[in-house]
């Protein structure tokens, strides 16, 4: 039968693994290293099905939101995975009863594919396409961005601040609305009304409407406030895409994710930036026909999507 | 200029527009995705497992969406997936009944096959890979992170955390085959 199973365990592993990723794409490349052995296909099911039931392990315990007036000093992030191993730990006498994650909920959006929750609170989160989302009916006042982009309607409560999770950071409101992407290891929050803090217990930067950060992963100071208009935070909502000097391979990347349009930046346009708006046209061919004409560039088409060169 | 004058914004694609581009997509690549439920287990039934996909993914309220056949493709792993859960559950549900235990659950694909005494010991067995492997598994598994924020994160290498998940996925592995063997 199968020359080596440990072998095979390895790489039902691998793809295990892989396949994690919501943007996953080689099935034909799985397809056949299942074919290569009909064991493989048993191999993978059964760590494919205790990897499934691995969604009742407990989340490690977060760092609790602080007290925003009474921010304790923070402890250091060795310490704090120190605390996550040490409860993983205790996690594993103490245990899953808890079932701290048991019932989150993953919502995961394609691209081009908007999707609208209303939270019990009565909170509203729209969510762009190639979005994932984690929202927990027993932490209502909670939600992680894990990639895309999200507009947050909060209902605020004095003694309950709404948390937003991404990345490394974390979005308190103080009631209001707000803009969230997390893209390749950055974070970005815009705020159209009433006011949030941005990582409370780190960089505690204050957002009121009309303010924005960029945030990259590893930042050493905390970002720096800009000003966003307010009229189009979560334009993407309506098909209004904003920008003021913004790379083109973002903004290839907003369409891909609002629009599903597939647009590729040619090596020697990558450096230019675009400013100006775009309207997601039923048309898609306009909208890349004005992205093109605002940015100095040239449209083609290329496969199913477009291709901008110089 | 141009653009300002518009004053349409993105209608989403109705319904219809988006269920024929997924049964389009499925007609389109039915060999490739027979083909892939027949090595993924289905052998002959496969043929009739692409009309239970086919049900599944049109019946589905979806959006429009982007990149259908990595979606089709995975939607065909789960389904395949849900048939060994269930066929397992069955075969647990048999195995207990000789037992003579009481109540037994209709076979579903949404119980956890794992009782809490297994998942205890699988818990020991990721503490027991070592402290950073078990905080890389626990960030990438149960929260949901990618390896590259892990990687940098945790400050290490992003083949250091490739090499971490697959020690902990292989423990798995392992107590996986005691429980089978118990």
């Amino acid at each position: 039968m199968q020359a080596d199973p440990t072998n095979a365990e390895a790489r039902a592993i691998d793809w295990l693994i892989r396949q994690r990723d919501p943007s996953f794409d080689d099935w034909d490349g799985f397809a056949d290293w299942l074919a290569e052995d009909p064991g493989h296909a048993a191999v993978y099911d059964a760590l494919a099905c205790l990897d499934q039931d691995l969604d009742a392990l407990p989340a490690a315990p977060r760092p609790v939101i602080a007290d925003i007036a009474t921010t304790p000093p923070r402890p250091s992030r060795r310490s704090w995975f120190g605390g996550a191993i040490a409860a993983a730990m205790v996690g594993a006498v103490s245990l899953s009863s808890l079932g701290l994650f048991g019932n989150a909920e993953r919502i995961e959006t394609l691209a081009g594919e908007h999707r609208s929750i209303t939270l019990a609170d009565g909170s509203k989160i729209d969510i762009n396409g190639g979005s994932v989302i984690e929202i927990d009916p027993d932490r209502p006042r909670f939600a992680r961005l894990e990639t895309g982009e999200a507009m947050f309607h909060v209902v605020h409560r004095d003694n309950d601040p709404f948390v937003v999770e991404t990345g490394g950071a974390r979005i308190v409101d103080l009631g209001t609305a707000f803009n969230v992407v997390r893209r390749d290891r950055q974070t970005s929050v815009a705020v159209s009304e009433g006011i949030v803090l941005y990582n409370p217990d780190r960089d505690n930067v204050r957002l009121v409407a009309g303010k924005g950060i960029a945030a990259q992963d590893g930042d050493r100071q905390p970002p720096i406030v800009q000003d966003v208009d307010v009229a189009n935070v979560g334009s993407w909502r309506t098909g209004l895409l904003v920008y003021n000097g913004t790379p083109l391979a973002v903004v290839a990347e907003d369409l891909k994710r609002t629009a599903g349009m597939q647009v590729r930046i040619a090596p020697e346009a990558s450096a230019l930036s675009f400013r100006g708006a775009l309207i997601i046209d039923k048309n898609r061919g306009r909208t890349i026909a004005d992205l093109a004409a605002l940015s100095g560039t040239r449209a083609e088409r290329q496969g199913e999507g477009w291709i901008l060169t110089r | 200029m141009a653009f300002q004058s518009k004053q349409s914004m993105t209608e989403p694609r109705d319904r219809t527009d988006a269920v024929q581009g997924i049964e389009g997509v499925l007609l389109a690549n039915r060999d490739r995705i027979v083909r892939f439920l027949e090595v993924r287990g289905a052998g002959d039934g496969a043929e009739d497992l692409f009309q239970d996909l086919w049900m599944r993914l049109t019946d589905r309220q979806s959006g429009p969406i982007a990149d259908p056949l990595p979606y089709i493709m995975r939607a065909a792993n789960n389904l395949m997936l849900d048939r060994y859960r269930s066929a397992r559950q069955r075969d647990l549900r048999d195995k207990a009944w000789g037992e003579a235990s009481a109540a037994t659950h209709a076979p579903s694909s949404e119980t956890s096959l794992i009782s809490r005494e297994q998942l205890r010991l699988v818990e020991t067995a990721i503490a027991a890979t070592g402290d950073r492997p078990a905080q890389i598994f626990r960030r990438f598994r149960v929260d949901g992170i990618g390896q590259r924020d892990i990687a940098v994160e945790m400050g290490v290498s992003l083949s250091t955390v490739e090499s971490d998940l697959r020690k902990v996925y292989a423990a798995l592995a392992m107590v996986r085959r005691q429980f089978d063997a118990s």
